[in-house]
């Protein structure tokens, strides 16, 4: 039951983006007002989440994915540059901002309300900005049609058929082959800013609703979504080392990631606050390496190739550290989130297989190939006499610091300090008995 | 107040990065030279912390509650004992003198200020590694070790120094992915990451795992083989030795630094689970075979490299491969006197080949070949006598004595007699290299040999006995780790005298030949020395196997990618 306090703290939390996405067409003439406001509003908005974090019901995974979400708005926004074609995408993230948080807090009801409205806005946008150049968008926009279907789905049946309908939903926001096509849409289609906080918005999303839904899901099916999971952490970490885009190699490397956090989840039977932690950790170190390349293309054009980009760690110093620091974080490695939340997950889930483990250990070392190499791309090498090299400017600096020194305290701070209310983990004991491979 | 001494240690490091690090370019050198007082301070509080914890036992400073490891998902702490406190004297020790070093030899170089950060940087990450209080927070400073080490051998706009990065980065993380199954293992069966809990639940429930139907495997014995491929990675030991040469771009400081501190990270593992890898006879005896490959390929690649730092890097292969040997033959403390050895000599000669560098630069005469022509290698019975006294006759009268007159059960003992093995050889390697330098009719030179030989003898016996004590002060430990290791006796006594045997022949070919007389050997024999010749100059084709290995992964992923019509259309 849904007390009177919950549904203030859920609606006015929902409410200020959307009031400032409303407020932003008021300054619609002015793109520098318009990205204040924006700026304004997430922060506003996250001032609110943690004088509020009280007030709101204890989601299952924590309450880290609310703080995240509008400080990956943000810093989408803030990194981005003023231009006046650029006042929509900064609109539309604090939409996308408002029915995240409205899906995240509110109940049952409203919250599926919410995540019907991002996925509407979503496609709507997907669909405004199609080109006949990128075929393959529109099977990533049938997915989350396929989505929305199936939310319409769950909210019309009942079990089971309403839970593998949820879960599908799952699929395509938290994505999971063969169902990512959606996110990989998202991440490479989207206009302006918006990949760089869709990024982390749909996978937090996707999270929250496995995390409701989760024990009502058939065992036969965990155990398929288990073997997807596997299958789909080594298809995607392939896939990610064949890409020359780079907005492909970051979104099969997210898959990658996420594939991982599936089959924890299968195999736990449960999404915690460490689950949420891996997912906002891969999702903001993404986001951050989206906007590194949000950089780029705003200095040499949308579709640039990064092997034609090189030698920037001599002139472009700032971007080239914070770059590194992001390629450091996304590949998983101390002492950023990602390794926090990979290693939380990895020492303290009970393991169904050596198979599975050395498998899950291999799509984690692949990441260290195509980001690495990546990075090494575009930092390192001879720097061409022929390209104008001008290092991050302050809102780019600033927004990326952020990003850096968010994924450092996500793998500083104890776990337990984003959700006060959770119980630590199993103590080692416990399931040490529950080892099924143990003699 | 003694736990400030140890904190101090990584703090003042980190504190030289920082300084040079931040500042404008005109205060650069000042900052540079600055930088190395808290360096130095680092040494001296390494050196208070030593000399306490000899005399107050162990240091523990924990950051977070060891009973709930799970609540701080990266546990920090710092646990500092004898073996910590040896390699951080160690580490701040050769660190200071290759900073002083390197602030003036790399002062006109353009990178000069990222590169000695880095190497603050690198030395604060080793001290943390060195002192941690728990498995975990070991693995965190060891892969930010293989960050480093990635960073440290590049240079920006040099393109094969960014393949031997690239090189580097990727073997290490393979190795590194192997020492966290290690660990999640580890934590599965053990429920601990903290050091002496777990080898004491190790050593209280043997666990056995069924890896594959009917196939069994001791629960220590898959942890410490997966953490030991981890430490063949640092240490580059066969066949994960590659990046070593590769990385051999680098600036010769921090060459120095690699090879006298980084590399023996591995070393330092296998001691610092000197109690889990003793609970394994079978991860033991892998290291043993590993060790003794890569000491024969590292030194047989070393003798026919043409380039001093290609010389220098395979030499430190082979004595890594040496060290490791010695961990698979249980003589723990062996290994770390070995590396502390290795690591001054490494550093000296390498901090000085880049004068030789430069001087052959500048000087086209340079190396000087007149001794060559005025010193032909003659015959001396009295050196030749000498050394055959010293390196046969007095090893084997000692052996017979301690065995018939003092009752030793030599035989018995593996370790004992590996022990004196080692004595034997590295003098006898010592008293050849003497009698080929200058194999003249000189008192001077057999004095020398003697005077060799008793400088071994003495160094082992402190090596075996006060460092032994000094490391490991409980002896039951010591014997458990070489009873761990012992191998079949067959074998062992097979071993032993094939080496022994091979060493003879080596001294009776040198004799001949330096008695001038032509040792006739089977074409066979010159077919394949020439075949070897080739094989290991070019360094066992292992590059080209790399790339190899690299390029069909490469075209397999590309294959793959094109069967799915998916989104790299």
């Amino acid at each position: 039951m849904v007390t009177m306090m919950e549904f203030f703290a859920s609606s006015l939390l929902t409410a200020v983006p959307l009031l400032g996405a409303l407020l932003s067409l008021v300054f619609w003439s002015d793109p520098k007002r318009v990205k204040t406001c924006s700026i304004a509003s997430s922060i506003l908005t996250f001032a609110l989440i943690l004088g509020m974090a009280r007030l709101l019901p204890p989601p299952p995974t924590g309450l880290l994915s609310l703080y995240l979400l509008p400080l990956g708005a943000m810093t989408s926004v803030l990194s981005h540059p003023l231009h006046e074609e650029h006042r929509f995408s900064w609109m539309v993230t604090l939409v996308c901002l408002g029915f995240g948080i409205g899906t995240l807090t509110g109940p049952d009801l409203s919250g599926s309300f919410f995540l019907m409205m991002l996925l509407v806005t979503i496609i709507a946008l997907l669909y405004r900005h199609h080109t006949a150049l990128w075929p393959m968008s529109w099977w990533g926009v049938g997915l989350l049609i396929f989505g929305l279907v199936c939310l319409g789905i769950s909210m019309l049946t009942v079990p089971p058929l309403s839970s593998i309908a949820s879960l599908m939903i799952c699929a395509v926001l938290l994505p999971l082959a063969p169902l990512h096509g959606g996110y990989l849409t998202t991440v490479t289609r989207l206009p302006g800013n918006l990949p760089s906080f869709v990024v982390l918005l749909l996978p937090i999303v996707g999270l929250h609703q496995l995390s409701t839904i989760l024990s009502a899901i058939p065992e036969d099916v965990v155990s398929v979504v288990n073997v997807l999971a596997l299958v789909g952490a080594l298809y995607s970490a392939v896939k990610a080392l064949a890409q020359s885009r780079v907005r492909l190699v970051l979104g099969y490397g997210c898959l990658s990631f996420f594939s991982i956090v599936w089959w924890f989840v299968t195999i736990t039977g449960a999404t915690t606050p460490r689950t949420a932690l891996l997912v906002g950790a891969i999702g903001l170190a993404t986001s951050g390496l989206l906007i590194a390349w949000q950089v780029i293309r705003t200095r040499y054009g949308d579709d640039v190739d990064p092997q034609a980009i090189s030698g920037l760690a001599a002139a472009m110093p700032k971007y080239a550290v914070v770059l590194s620091l992001l390629g450091l974080a996304s590949m998983g490695i101390p002492p950023f989130g990602v390794f926090a939340g990979f290693m939380g997950l990895v020492l303290t889930s009970p393991q169904a297989s050596v198979f599975g483990l050395f498998l899950v250990l291999g799509a984690w070392l692949a990441a260290s190939w195509y980001i690495m190499q990546l990075v090494q791309q575009l930092l390192f090498g001879a720097s061409r006499p022929d390209l104008r090299y001008t290092d991050l400017l302050n809102p780019e600096l600033i927004s990326l610091l952020i990003v850096v020194l968010v994924l450092l305290a996500l793998g500083l701070v104890p776990s337990t300090l984003f959700s006060p209310e959770q119980a630590v983990q199993p103590q080692t004991t416990v399931f040490l008995e529950s080892l099924a491979w143990r003699n | 107040m003694l736990q400030s001494f140890i904190l101090a240690v990584p703090l003042f490091l980190l504190l030289a990065a920082g300084i040079v690090m931040i500042g404008g370019d005109t205060s650069r050198r000042i900052r540079e030279k600055l930088a190395s007082y808290p360096i130095g301070l680092a040494f001296l509080s390494s050196l208070v912390t030593l000399y306490t914890v000899t005399h107050e036992g162990p240091i523990a400073i924990r950051f977070y509650d060891p009973s709930s490891v799970t609540s701080l998902i990266i546990p920090l702490g710092l646990y500092v004992d004898r073996l910590s406190a040896v390699m951080m004297t160690l580490i701040t020790a050769v660190s200071m003198i290759i900073y002083i070093y390197s602030t003036t030899y790399m002062y006109q170089d353009g990178h000069a200020r990222r590169y000695l950060s880095l190497i603050c940087l690198t030395d604060f990450v080793l001290i943390c590694m060195v002192s941690s209080s728990n498995l975990m927070m070991l693995f965190l400073f060891w892969q930010l070790l293989s960050y480093l080490l990635y960073l440290l051998a590049h240079n920006h706009a040099h393109v094969g120094t960014l393949v031997g990065a690239f090189k580097t980065f990727t073997i290490l993380r393979i190795a590194d992915t192997a020492f966290l199954a290690g660990i999640v293992l580890a934590f599965q069966l053990y429920g601990t990451l903290e050091f002496h809990e777990l080898f004491a639940r190790a050593a209280s429930t043997p666990i056995t795992l069924s890896l594959v139907p009917g196939v069994d495997v001791n629960g220590t014995t898959v942890i410490t083989f997966l953490i030991f491929i981890g430490a063949m990675g640092k240490s580059a030991q066969f066949p994960l030795h590659l990046w070593l040469p590769g990385s051999l771009f680098a600036p010769t400081p921090v060459h120095a630094l690699l090879h006298a501190g980084i590399i023996n990270a591995g070393g330092f593992l296998i001691n610092r689970l000197a109690p889990l890898f003793g609970m394994s006879s079978t991860t033991l005896h892998i290291a043993f075979v590993v060790g003794t490959l890569t000491a024969v390929l590292g030194a047989s690649m070393m003798l026919v490299q043409s380039d001093i730092k290609k010389t220098l890097g395979f030499s430190t292969i082979g004595q890594m491969g040496y060290m490791i040997m010695e961990c698979g033959l249980g003589a723990f403390s062996l290994a770390v006197f070995h590396l502390i050895a290795h690591g001054l000599f490494k550093a000296t000669v390498f901090l000085y080949c880049g004068n030789v560098i430069h001087k052959t630069r500048q000087d086209p005469h340079f190396p000087h070949t007149d001794h060559a022509v005025n010193d032909e290698p003659g015959f001396s019975r009295l050196t030749w006598s000498t050394g055959f006294v010293t390196t046969l006759f007095i090893p084997l009268l000692i052996l017979l004595g301690t065995h018939g007159i003092l009752h030793i059960p030599l035989l018995e003992s593996q370790g004992t007699v590996i022990i004196l093995f080692f004595i034997w050889i590295t003098s006898s390697q010592a008293i050849l290299t003497l009698t080929r330098l200058r194999a003249v009719a000189s008192w001077k030179v057999s004095a020398t040999m003697l005077v060799t030989l008793l400088f071994i003898v003495f160094n082992y016996l402190f090596a075996v006995e006060s460092f032994t004590a000094f490391l490991y002060p409980n002896p039951d430990e010591v014997a458990s780790y070489f009873k761990a290791a012992a191998l079949p006796d067959w074998l062992f006594d097979l071993l032993i005298i094939g080496a022994t045997g091979l060493t003879v022949l080596g001294w009776c070919y040198l004799y001949l030949r330096a008695h001038g007389q032509n040792v006739w050997t089977p074409s066979w024999i010159e077919d394949l020395r020439i075949r070897l010749y080739t094989v290991f100059i070019n360094r066992l084709y292992a590059d080209e196997i790399y790339q190899s290995i690299g390029v069909t992964a490469g075209h397999l992923i590309h294959r793959i990618d094109k069967l799915e019509r998916g989104w790299s259309r």
